[in-house]
């Protein structure tokens, strides 16, 4: 029997996908756990050891898609759409500003100082939105530490991060996501070049730092698409795995309680995580006629492996679509696999799991979510809550 | 099967009955021993396998893997002549009671 192509879909919209696709995928994973959306132009892959296999496997399954628009968007090839000895290099060139060492030995005092001041701002006793008033600005403001860019502002932080995404993802190839993109880049180029005699001067952990004054540098131009890839992926993924964990935490206080008293604020950063995958998909170009399932994936086609699927996996966590902090195990791939796996991730799991979620729980040891319908979930592509009203007690 | 040993910072001995084949660090992981995270499933991208071989396996482990000397230079851990990945470590008759000793942290 020669085998076929996968299934394809032709109902699934990308509009059913940003408000709510864990329903989907659970039925992809029982049903058809290779499957051809037609709305994505995507095959998509929800089950955890397929993605895992795909990001292992970087000869079949490529980064470097020749039509990403994440190339007008950054101004670049950048790192993330790159494979082998020219990934690694420009990965590797960045890596000594977000080692766990250099985090704890350059970063942590930093990072407690910011947490501390923005979580102080916040006003006790009132209602606020979290998402706005906290997760975003201390991600920007501790990103803009690590990448050497101190004197941006958390606005344009924020705003350069969310242009660059909407770029990378403007897939309809439209004109006015890259006009932004190339505003913010001209802003961001202008404001980096600003940064190079104090960095050649004053050699630091920072990340533009680190690449500046390496023995071997890479292109400058690199330089500034590494720094403009975590300025992508560095802010709005921890205010969403922020703003996610803490609604996961506050709808299920019994966990709460039991974190506060085992002081386990890790396990819950990475449930959280889990849970919500703030970067639900990732899309690798074929290079060879392969099979997957006993299913034809033909050269040139593009995989979706969607890592929010693989989180829920049947196969590997038990009542996968809750939030539970005490799961014996937990080997979620919100941080990818591969040589891709996420750069950021100990910077990640140190400034949320260990310095944030305990300070803001101490200080505000009764908070509340009065009303968790009220809170809006959204995204295909990123995923978390678009707002956390919540009661600083 | 090959026997592992790991050996944790407070001296706790775990023998494992390990699959030829697979390395290390999936032995660690899917019996659940001691800290090792392994991440990134083995790619030498987020140094959270890191291990030490014991001295006298040390020869017979082999050498590091082309990389993998810079990768452990980012774990978490001090890095040892002994340190490895696990992940670059596979199981194989030869290293039939393998002793390995586990760092006291990955992240």
């Amino acid at each position: 029997m020669t085998a076929a192509f996968a299934p394809l879909d032709e109902t699934i919209t990308i509009d059913q996908l940003v408000n709510d696709p864990y329903p989907i995928y659970r039925r992809m994973r029982a049903e058809t756990p290779v499957l051809r959306v037609k709305s994505v132009g995507r095959t998509f892959l929800t089950k955890a050891a397929d993605c895992r296999m795909v990001k292992d496997n970087p000869l079949l399954f490529s980064s470097d898609d020749p039509n990403t628009p994440m190339k007008p968007a950054f101004q670049a090839h950048t790192l993330m759409r790159k494979d082998g000895e020219e990934h690694m290099r420009e990965r590797m060139a960045m890596m000594p500003s977000l080692l766990p060492k250099t985090i704890q030995t350059n970063w942590a005092e930093l990072y407690r100082q910011i947490a501390t001041d923005y979580v102080a701002r916040l006003p006790r006793g009132e209602t606020i939105d979290l998402y706005e008033e906290l997760c975003g600005p201390v991600a920007a403001r501790i990103l803009a530490h690590i990448l050497g860019i101190p004197n941006a502002t958390d606005e344009e932080m924020q705003r350069w991060s969310q242009v660059l995404i909407e770029g990378a993802g403007n897939f309809g190839w439209k004109p006015e996501p890259f006009e932004a993109s190339d505003k913010a880049n001209a802003e961001m180029n202008a404001h980096f070049e600003t940064m190079i005699d104090h960095h050649k001067a004053n050699p630091n952990m920072s990340a533009f730092s680190v690449m500046l004054n390496a023995e071997n540098p890479i292109p400058m131009s690199q330089i500034y698409a590494n720094i403009k890839i975590a300025i992508g992926g560095g802010i709005n993924e921890p205010r969403d795995a922020l703003a996610t964990i803490v609604y996961g935490l506050l709808t299920k206080p019994e966990q709460l309680a039991e974190v506060k008293r085992q002081g386990n604020w890790s396990a819950a950063f990475e449930e959280g995580v889990r849970w919500v995958a703030p970067i639900q998909v990732s899309s690798r170009l074929v290079t060879e006629d392969t099979e997957i399932r006993g299913f034809v994936i033909p050269k040139g086609d593009t995989v979706m492996t969607i890592q929010a699927s693989a989180n829920r996996d049947e196969e590997l966590f038990e009542d996968g679509e809750n939030f539970n902090v005490f799961r014996d195990k937990n080997p979620h791939q919100a941080f990818g696999s591969g040589p891709h796996h996420c750069a950021g991730t100990h910077v990640a799991r140190r400034t949320l799991g260990q310095i944030m979620l305990p300070m803001l729980f101490d200080r505000f040891p009764d908070m509340e979510l009065p009303d968790p319908s009220a809170v809006i979930w959204k995204g295909f592509g990123f995923r978390g809550p678009v707002n956390l009203p919540v009661k600083l007690n | 099967m090959t026997r592992v040993i790991f050996i944790e910072p407070d001296g706790t001995r775990t023998e494992i009955d390990a699959r030829d084949g697979d390395s290390i660090m999936q032995t660690a992981v899917s019996n659940s021993v001691g800290s090792i995270v392994g991440d990134c499933g083995g790619a030498m991208a987020c140094a959270t396998c890191h291990c030490y071989v014991d001295e006298a396996w040390a020869d017979k482990t082999g050498q590091r893997s082309p990389g993998e000397g810079d990768m452990l230079e980012c774990a978490a851990a001090e890095m040892r002549p002994t340190s490895r990945l696990s992940c670059q470590v596979k199981v194989r008759p030869e290293l039939d009671g393998l002793v390995i000793h586990l760092p006291s942290e990955q992240m």
